[in-house]
């Protein structure tokens, strides 16, 4: 095997085997209570690890998205300049006063400037952006609960019964709905999602298997 | 009626099934709908939940002074429908005289927080900040993050969310790892963190959980209910709102209930309409 | 005047946010770019905040001791690297150990929270002296293994000319059941769904234009606007 090729991809995937098998044994094992705390404390260490590297990996993300607009400009598409322009001009100045914040010893969160951008800006457009929503979910409810067939019919009645108990006027029309909505969200729904979250479990067991096994490659990005 | 004469009926059934989907007009009613309380205010009755009454009790059995750790991560647009839920919980939490420390897994929590203690003072009122509630702000990682803060606060972070070392809280030394303390709770908008929780404070560490999430994620939450995973749910603007008056203390939550109940109606009307839109059209059909 | 300003500014994103239901407007797209920029640039900030007290605190105040947090700021400083055409792999090292760290704490606890955990909540009495309770516990067993063959463990019976075998009807049978139960499991989360929705925007109104009616009715005419023009130059192009 070429060398590169080892650097590039055997030697990360054999990192990832070898933190996933300590990590899992690391967990399980107990040998006696000075160990165990031996063992914690390496565990507790990558742990720490690995939050450190998310906090860079999430402002990867973000530098992503200023990439992403300055390739927009320069198309010189004369609709879009404006926009791209004024998305990284905000994504900017608000990295400008958080290395100020940091550089100065105050907590960003705190940072005058800073925190203005985000109750100001970034708080409402985010939450009407999620909030038109409504919209779609009103209309798509006209379309979807119709009893097209005996499953729709029941997927009809279980929506009715619990929009009911979720408001008041339901509690006006029979004040049983409030229970029977409790009902169907703890026995009929429950057994209905337990699969989902049992699913979830073995996906996740098959998900380290197969990264302990080197099967699991996109993770890696592009191909080499 | 002739057989044209029924296919015409149906066409314009059809037609008037388009007129009434026409979105324009959905949305116009809905907006009109959800305003219809500001001018009008219904004051509706709302009944109490069995489940948010257990939720009610669990928290009042609490031992006085009892440590309980919140994560508060919900977006912006999750506002209306959790910041309810946490302001009533944690004035009865304050009133039962237990010590809270707040953290967040999403990086909206902090923000979300900061609005939450400006819009709600009378909740601080008289607590001190370090003895009686501690703010750690958001912690990068997710799942890492939770596995972190279970096993060791002061072993995670150095310092809290307003740049005080964490070495210097009294609270963090009498709490620090999640067995000291006795209730999670997530205040949380991504159906992830409460994996998170389930997986990383309950499962190793045993620590009871109380979920209060959207409404949207409560039908998925239930089966760690049923599992014995969780305590309770605190689903939605409702679960907030009946909170709001089990503590005495109404905010948005109540304040919203009667527009969710004209809202709710309009769209119930809606689905009437278009069962009997379906079902006439496919009743004349059948008969030609 | 600034909070004069604040006020005007958030009741008016939030109303050019919401004009995008009836047309996509100048407005619109506006307040979307604003939070494209203030979302990431907040972002990127809050996380240098989790960088400072989990790793540059703890260097600066006790550079002997913590010496060793300069490993995995190196390391997620590789992530940078995917931007490299010849060097694109050095990233992997960051990538991989964020992930294997992540799926590790998932991959230990998994077996016991999702899977452990929910079989024995199955695991019911099937007989109780409470009949209700016997009816709950019966809905949960069958719903819940029947759903499960559905999603997971599906298996497809032969199809035998003539009469069905009876294998078959009982797989019909336990299909038709999870098929039931998850509609009861759909129909809950759309209802759901519909409060959460109503939620978000109920809550927008009390929070940013019930407060301030004159705010909120400029920014509509001036949204309103905005379509007319929109509205215009669709029909001209």
């Amino acid at each position: 095997m070429e060398m590169s090729v080892i650097w590039r991809r055997t030697v990360p995937q054999l990192l990832v085997a070898i933190i996933l098998v300590v990590m899992t044994a690391l967990y399980f094992l107990y040998i006696d209570k000075t160990t165990k705390a031996t063992l914690n404390y390496w565990d507790q260490l990558l742990i720490n690890y690995s939050i450190v590297i998310a906090a860079l990996a999430a402002i990867v993300g973000g530098v992503d998205l200023a990439r992403y607009h300055v390739a927009l400009i320069m198309k010189r598409e004369r609709e879009q300049i404006p926009f791209s322009l004024i998305t990284l001009f905000l994504e900017v100045v608000c990295v400008v006063f958080a290395f100020y914040a940091l550089a100065t010893g105050v907590p960003i969160l705190t940072q005058p400037q800073f925190s203005w951008i985000y109750l100001n800006l970034q708080v409402p457009t985010s939450s009407a952006m999620y909030s038109i929503l409504v919209f779609y979910v009103a209309s798509a409810a006209y379309r979807t609960f119709r009893a097209r067939n005996p499953p729709a019919l029941l997927l009809l009645i279980v929506g009715v019964i619990v929009m009911l108990g979720n408001t008041s006027l339901g509690f006006v029309i029979w004040p049983g709905f409030t229970p029977l909505k409790d009902w169907i969200m703890t026995v009929p729904n429950a057994a209905g999602y337990r699969p989902i979250v049992i699913g979830v479990g073995l996906g996740t067991i098959i998900l380290g298997l197969r990264l302990i096994l080197r099967k699991e490659v996109t993770w890696m990005g592009r191909r080499d | 009626m002739d057989g044209e004469e029924g296919l015409k009926m149906g066409t314009s059934l059809k037609r008037l099934d388009t007129i009434i989907g026409t979105r324009q007009l959905l949305y116009t009613l809905l907006i009109i709908f959800t305003l219809i309380p500001m001018f009008f205010p219904l004051r509706l009755p709302i009944s109490i939940s069995a489940r948010t009454k257990k939720v009610y009790n669990y928290i009042d059995n609490l031992k006085p002074g009892s440590y309980i750790f919140i994560d508060f991560d919900y977006d912006p647009a999750g506002r209306g429908e959790i910041e309810p839920q946490a302001v009533a919980m944690m004035k009865h939490l304050f009133d039962k005289k237990c010590k809270l420390v707040m953290a967040s897994l999403g990086t909206t929590g902090p923000v979300m927080f900061e609005i939450m203690r400006k819009t709600n003072p009378d909740i601080f009122a008289g607590k001190e900040y370090g003895k009686d509630w501690v703010n750690i702000g958001y912690v990068a990682g997710g799942e890492s993050a939770a596995a972190g803060l279970a096993r060791s606060i002061s072993g995670t972070v150095a310092m809290d969310a307003y740049g005080n070392p964490i070495g210097n809280l009294p609270l963090i030394k009498e709490a620090d790892k999640a067995e000291q303390f006795a209730l999670a709770i997530v205040f949380t908008t991504g159906t992830d963190t409460l994996y998170y929780f389930v997986r990383q404070w309950f499962t190793p560490y045993k620590t009871p959980l109380i979920l209060g999430i959207l409404g949207v994620m409560g039908p998925a939450a239930e089966p760690f209910v049923a599992a014995g995973q969780a305590v309770e749910l605190m689903v939605g603007q409702v679960a907030g709102a009946e909170y709001e008056v089990l503590v005495g203390r109404p905010g948005i939550g109540l304040g919203a209930m009667d527009a969710q109940s004209t809202s709710h109606a309009i769209i119930l009307i809606f689905i009437i309409l278009g069962n009997i839109m379906f079902w006439s059209v496919r009743l004349r059909g059948e008969k030609r | 005047m600034i909070e004069a300003i604040q006020i005007w500014l958030s009741a008016a994103l939030v109303i050019w946010i919401w004009s995008f239901v009836y047309k996509d407007n100048y407005l619109y797209r506006l307040a979307q770019h604003i939070f494209l920029g203030a979302a990431a640039g907040y972002s990127i900030g809050i996380s240098l905040d989790s960088l400072n007290k989990t790793a540059l605190v703890p260097l600066a105040k006790s550079p002997t001791t913590n010496m060793h947090l300069i490993i995995p700021i190196i390391i997620g400083l590789l992530f940078f690297f995917k931007y490299s055409r010849r060097y694109y792999w050095v990233a992997r090292y960051g990538v991989g150990i964020a992930l294997a760290v992540g799926t590790a704490l998932a991959f230990r606890t998994a077996p016991m929270a999702n899977i452990i955990r929910q079989v024995n909540a199955v695991l019911l009495p099937l007989w109780t002296p409470d009949p209700v309770k016997t009816l709950n516990n019966w809905i949960h067993v069958v719903i819940t293994l029947s759903a499960l063959v559905y999603f997971i463990f599906t298996v497809t019976p032969r199809v035998v000319e003539g009469r069905p075998t009876i294998t078959y009807r009982l797989y019909d049978a336990v299909l038709r059941i999870g098929i039931y139960g998850m509609m009861v499991a759909f129909g809950a989360t759309l209802a759901n769904t519909i409060m959460t929705r109503l939620a978000f925007f109920i809550s927008m109104n009390l929070q940013y234009l019930q407060p301030y009616p004159l705010e909120s009715l400029s920014a509509i005419i001036l949204v309103a606007i905005a379509i007319l023009f929109a509205m215009r130059r669709a029909r001209a192009g």
